[in-house]
Protein backbone atom coordinates (compact mmCIF):
# COMPACT_ATOMS: atom_id res chain seq x y z
CA UNK A 1 0.00 0.00 0.00
CA UNK A 2 1.29 3.23 -0.57
CA UNK A 3 0.17 6.70 1.59
CA UNK A 4 -1.10 9.64 -0.52
CA UNK A 5 1.30 11.66 -1.39
CA UNK A 6 -0.10 15.55 -0.59
CA UNK A 7 -2.26 14.76 2.15
CA UNK A 8 -4.48 17.71 3.22
CA UNK A 9 -2.82 20.45 5.46
CA UNK A 10 -3.22 19.87 9.62
CA UNK A 11 -3.80 23.47 11.31
CA UNK A 12 -3.38 24.23 14.36
CA UNK A 13 -4.08 27.57 16.06
CA UNK A 14 -3.16 28.17 19.61
CA UNK A 15 -3.00 31.60 21.53
CA UNK A 16 0.12 33.31 21.99
CA UNK A 17 0.76 32.24 25.44
CA UNK A 18 3.85 29.77 26.55
CA UNK A 19 1.68 27.82 28.70
CA UNK A 20 0.03 26.19 25.03
CA UNK A 21 3.55 25.26 23.68
CA UNK A 22 2.78 22.09 24.96
CA UNK A 23 0.16 21.52 23.01
CA UNK A 24 2.43 22.47 20.00
CA UNK A 25 5.16 20.28 20.71
CA UNK A 26 2.75 17.47 21.43
CA UNK A 27 0.70 17.53 18.01
CA UNK A 28 4.14 17.90 16.20
CA UNK A 29 5.57 14.97 17.22
CA UNK A 30 2.39 13.02 16.88
CA UNK A 31 2.02 14.57 13.35
CA UNK A 32 5.96 13.20 12.23
CA UNK A 33 5.70 10.12 13.94
CA UNK A 34 2.25 9.45 11.56
CA UNK A 35 4.06 10.77 8.92
CA UNK A 36 7.11 7.92 8.92
CA UNK A 37 9.57 9.60 11.24
CA UNK A 38 11.17 7.62 14.06
CA UNK A 39 10.40 9.14 17.57
CA UNK A 40 13.64 10.48 18.06
CA UNK A 41 13.70 12.12 15.17
CA UNK A 42 9.78 13.44 16.08
CA UNK A 43 10.92 15.23 19.32
CA UNK A 44 14.05 16.95 17.33
CA UNK A 45 11.13 18.03 15.35
CA UNK A 46 9.04 19.15 17.74
CA UNK A 47 11.60 21.38 19.50
CA UNK A 48 11.88 22.76 16.43
CA UNK A 49 8.76 23.89 15.82
CA UNK A 50 8.50 24.94 19.70
CA UNK A 51 11.28 27.07 18.95
CA UNK A 52 9.67 28.98 16.29
CA UNK A 53 6.71 28.85 18.16
CA UNK A 54 8.58 30.44 21.11
CA UNK A 55 9.91 33.23 19.03
CA UNK A 56 6.33 34.44 17.68
CA UNK A 57 5.60 34.78 21.47
CA UNK A 58 8.70 36.19 22.49
CA UNK A 59 9.59 38.68 19.64
CA UNK A 60 6.80 39.23 16.89
CA UNK A 61 4.33 39.43 19.60
CA UNK A 62 6.93 40.50 22.27
CA UNK A 63 5.06 38.79 24.91
CA UNK A 64 1.05 39.55 24.33
CA UNK A 65 -0.83 36.42 25.10
CA UNK A 66 -4.12 38.09 23.14
CA UNK A 67 -2.74 36.80 19.96
CA UNK A 68 -2.87 33.67 17.81
CA UNK A 69 -0.27 31.49 16.51
CA UNK A 70 -1.21 29.86 13.41
CA UNK A 71 1.14 26.34 12.79
CA UNK A 72 -0.09 24.88 9.14
CA UNK A 73 1.76 21.48 8.87
CA UNK A 74 2.01 19.52 5.37
CA UNK A 75 3.19 16.31 4.37
CA UNK A 76 4.38 17.04 1.22
CA UNK A 77 5.73 12.97 0.17
CA UNK A 78 9.40 13.46 0.60
CA UNK A 79 9.53 16.05 3.29
CA UNK A 80 7.50 17.83 5.96
CA UNK A 81 6.69 21.76 6.35
CA UNK A 82 5.65 23.45 9.22
CA UNK A 83 4.65 26.72 8.19
CA UNK A 84 4.85 28.86 11.39
CA UNK A 85 2.84 32.08 10.78
CA UNK A 86 2.08 35.49 13.08
CA UNK A 87 0.84 38.80 12.65
CA UNK A 88 3.03 40.58 15.01
CA UNK A 89 5.87 42.76 14.07
CA UNK A 90 8.16 42.39 10.92
CA UNK A 91 10.82 39.55 11.73
CA UNK A 92 14.34 40.44 9.66
CA UNK A 93 16.28 37.57 9.77
CA UNK A 94 19.44 39.52 9.66
CA UNK A 95 18.60 40.50 13.05
CA UNK A 96 19.31 36.70 13.91
CA UNK A 97 22.33 36.83 15.92
CA UNK A 98 24.89 34.22 14.72
CA UNK A 99 25.65 31.75 17.69
CA UNK A 100 28.66 31.23 18.49
CA UNK A 101 29.32 29.54 22.19
CA UNK A 102 32.58 30.86 22.73
CA UNK A 103 30.97 34.21 22.60
CA UNK A 104 27.74 33.26 24.55
CA UNK A 105 29.83 32.13 27.92
CA UNK A 106 31.76 35.16 27.77
CA UNK A 107 29.09 37.96 26.80
CA UNK A 108 26.72 35.77 29.26
CA UNK A 109 24.56 35.70 26.06
CA UNK A 110 21.01 33.94 26.43
CA UNK A 111 19.24 34.75 22.72
CA UNK A 112 19.70 33.45 19.50
CA UNK A 113 20.02 29.41 20.44
CA UNK A 114 16.65 28.41 19.45
CA UNK A 115 16.63 30.07 15.66
CA UNK A 116 20.51 28.44 16.05
CA UNK A 117 18.91 24.74 17.11
CA UNK A 118 16.17 25.16 14.49
CA UNK A 119 18.81 25.28 11.54
CA UNK A 120 20.98 22.47 13.18
CA UNK A 121 17.57 19.92 13.15
CA UNK A 122 15.99 20.78 10.02
CA UNK A 123 17.09 20.67 6.26
CA UNK A 124 15.69 24.22 5.72
CA UNK A 125 14.50 27.39 7.80
CA UNK A 126 13.53 30.23 6.13
CA UNK A 127 11.61 33.61 7.33
CA UNK A 128 9.38 36.02 5.03
CA UNK A 129 7.29 38.46 5.30
CA UNK A 130 3.81 38.12 3.28
CA UNK A 131 1.41 41.05 3.95
CA UNK A 132 1.08 41.68 7.63
CA UNK A 133 2.46 38.09 8.60
CA UNK A 134 5.85 36.82 9.36
CA UNK A 135 6.30 32.91 7.83
CA UNK A 136 8.89 30.72 9.61
CA UNK A 137 9.26 27.73 7.08
CA UNK A 138 10.67 25.14 8.51
CA UNK A 139 11.41 21.34 5.93
CA UNK A 140 12.43 18.31 7.15
CA UNK A 141 13.14 15.75 4.35
CA UNK A 142 11.74 11.90 5.22
CA UNK A 143 14.15 9.09 6.00
CA UNK A 144 14.04 6.89 3.29
CA UNK A 145 11.76 3.84 2.93
CA UNK A 146 9.03 6.26 5.21
CA UNK A 147 5.71 6.39 4.04
CA UNK A 148 5.65 8.94 0.75
CA UNK A 149 9.68 9.12 0.63
CA UNK A 150 10.81 8.57 -2.36
CA UNK B 1 0.32 19.97 37.21
CA UNK B 2 3.39 21.81 36.35
CA UNK B 3 5.23 20.81 33.08
CA UNK B 4 8.45 21.06 35.45
CA UNK B 5 9.27 20.70 38.93
CA UNK B 6 12.32 21.03 40.25
CA UNK B 7 14.26 19.74 43.41
CA UNK B 8 17.24 20.73 45.32
CA UNK B 9 19.40 19.34 47.84
CA UNK B 10 22.86 19.65 48.86
CA UNK B 11 25.70 16.94 49.16
CA UNK B 12 29.66 17.38 50.14
CA UNK B 13 29.36 21.13 49.43
CA UNK B 14 27.54 20.00 45.47
CA UNK B 15 24.44 21.49 45.32
CA UNK B 16 22.09 19.14 43.34
CA UNK B 17 18.74 20.14 41.21
CA UNK B 18 16.42 17.54 40.04
CA UNK B 19 14.67 19.36 37.04
CA UNK B 20 11.63 16.55 36.28
CA UNK B 21 9.31 16.83 33.53
CA UNK B 22 9.53 19.54 30.45
CA UNK B 23 12.53 22.88 29.99
CA UNK B 24 11.21 25.09 27.75
CA UNK B 25 10.16 29.10 27.54
CA UNK B 26 7.10 28.41 29.82
CA UNK B 27 8.78 26.71 32.77
CA UNK B 28 12.66 27.98 32.37
CA UNK B 29 11.71 30.47 34.59
CA UNK B 30 12.17 27.71 37.91
CA UNK B 31 14.91 26.42 36.45
CA UNK B 32 17.00 29.56 36.35
CA UNK B 33 15.59 30.59 39.83
CA UNK B 34 16.91 27.34 41.73
CA UNK B 35 20.11 28.33 40.03
CA UNK B 36 20.03 31.62 41.53
CA UNK B 37 19.21 30.60 44.62
CA UNK B 38 22.27 28.50 44.93
CA UNK B 39 24.54 31.23 43.31
CA UNK B 40 22.79 33.65 46.02
CA UNK B 41 24.28 31.34 49.10
CA UNK B 42 27.90 31.22 47.26
CA UNK B 43 27.37 27.66 46.02
CA UNK B 44 29.36 27.77 43.04
CA UNK B 45 29.03 23.85 42.35
CA UNK B 46 26.32 22.85 40.53
CA UNK B 47 25.39 19.19 39.42
CA UNK B 48 22.09 19.32 37.17
CA UNK B 49 20.87 15.55 37.51
CA UNK B 50 18.67 15.30 34.20
CA UNK B 51 17.18 11.49 34.99
CA UNK B 52 13.65 13.62 35.06
CA UNK B 53 14.22 16.13 32.43
CA UNK B 54 11.83 14.68 29.50
CA UNK B 55 12.68 17.67 27.45
CA UNK B 56 14.95 20.65 27.25
CA UNK B 57 14.56 23.66 24.45
CA UNK B 58 16.81 26.26 23.74
CA UNK B 59 15.49 28.80 27.19
CA UNK B 60 16.86 26.26 29.37
CA UNK B 61 20.23 25.58 27.58
CA UNK B 62 20.02 29.55 27.63
CA UNK B 63 19.62 29.45 31.44
CA UNK B 64 22.72 27.29 31.80
CA UNK B 65 24.63 29.44 29.00
CA UNK B 66 23.59 32.77 31.00
CA UNK B 67 25.01 31.97 34.47
CA UNK B 68 28.29 29.83 34.04
CA UNK B 69 31.02 32.31 33.57
CA UNK B 70 29.66 33.68 36.84
CA UNK B 71 29.98 30.31 38.44
CA UNK B 72 33.29 29.60 36.67
CA UNK B 73 34.71 32.82 37.78
CA UNK B 74 34.43 31.58 41.29
CA UNK B 75 36.16 28.18 40.70
CA UNK B 76 33.15 26.48 40.54
CA UNK B 77 31.04 24.78 37.52
CA UNK B 78 27.88 23.75 36.29
CA UNK B 79 27.76 19.47 35.70
CA UNK B 80 25.21 17.49 34.34
CA UNK B 81 24.44 13.43 34.93
CA UNK B 82 22.46 11.04 33.83
CA UNK B 83 21.51 12.68 30.30
CA UNK B 84 18.52 10.51 28.32
CA UNK B 85 19.07 9.71 25.35
CA UNK B 86 16.93 13.09 23.88
CA UNK B 87 18.39 15.54 25.97
CA UNK B 88 21.83 14.38 25.17
CA UNK B 89 20.97 14.68 21.47
CA UNK B 90 20.21 18.30 21.70
CA UNK B 91 23.26 19.30 24.00
CA UNK B 92 25.44 17.26 21.16
CA UNK B 93 23.60 19.11 18.33
CA UNK B 94 24.71 22.61 19.76
CA UNK B 95 28.09 21.35 20.96
CA UNK B 96 27.33 21.86 24.69
CA UNK B 97 28.90 18.86 25.41
CA UNK B 98 31.85 20.91 24.29
CA UNK B 99 31.25 23.78 27.09
CA UNK B 100 29.92 20.89 29.94
CA UNK B 101 30.82 18.49 31.43
CA UNK B 102 28.40 15.48 31.19
CA UNK B 103 28.75 12.35 33.52
CA UNK B 104 26.73 9.29 33.57
CA UNK B 105 25.92 9.24 37.01
CA UNK B 106 25.09 12.13 39.75
CA UNK B 107 27.74 10.42 41.84
CA UNK B 108 30.34 10.58 38.98
CA UNK B 109 29.51 14.31 38.71
CA UNK B 110 29.87 14.55 42.39
CA UNK B 111 33.23 13.06 42.70
CA UNK B 112 34.05 15.07 39.96
CA UNK B 113 34.30 18.10 42.25
CA UNK B 114 36.05 16.41 45.52
CA UNK B 115 38.84 15.09 43.15
CA UNK B 116 39.38 19.22 42.27
CA UNK B 117 40.12 19.65 45.76
CA UNK B 118 38.28 22.42 47.62
CA UNK B 119 36.84 25.55 46.13
CA UNK B 120 33.93 26.94 44.54
CA UNK B 121 32.52 28.92 47.71
CA UNK B 122 31.95 27.56 51.00
CA UNK B 123 31.15 23.83 51.65
CA UNK B 124 28.59 22.81 53.72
Amino acid sequence: MTAPRGRAPLILEVPSRTEFLAVVRDVTRAWAVVAGFARADADQIALAVDEAATNVIEHAYAGAGDKIVELRYEDRGEDLRVDVVDHGRAVDPREMPRVDLDRYVTERRKGGLGVHLMGKIMDSVTFRRSGRRNVCSLVRRKPEGSPGAP
Amino acid sequence: MSELQVESRELEGVVLLYPKGFLNAHTVRLFESEIQRALDDQRYRIVVNCAGLTYIASAGLGALMGVIEEIRHHGGDIRLADLNETVRNIFEILGFNHLYRIFPSEVEAILSFREEGEGGGPVG
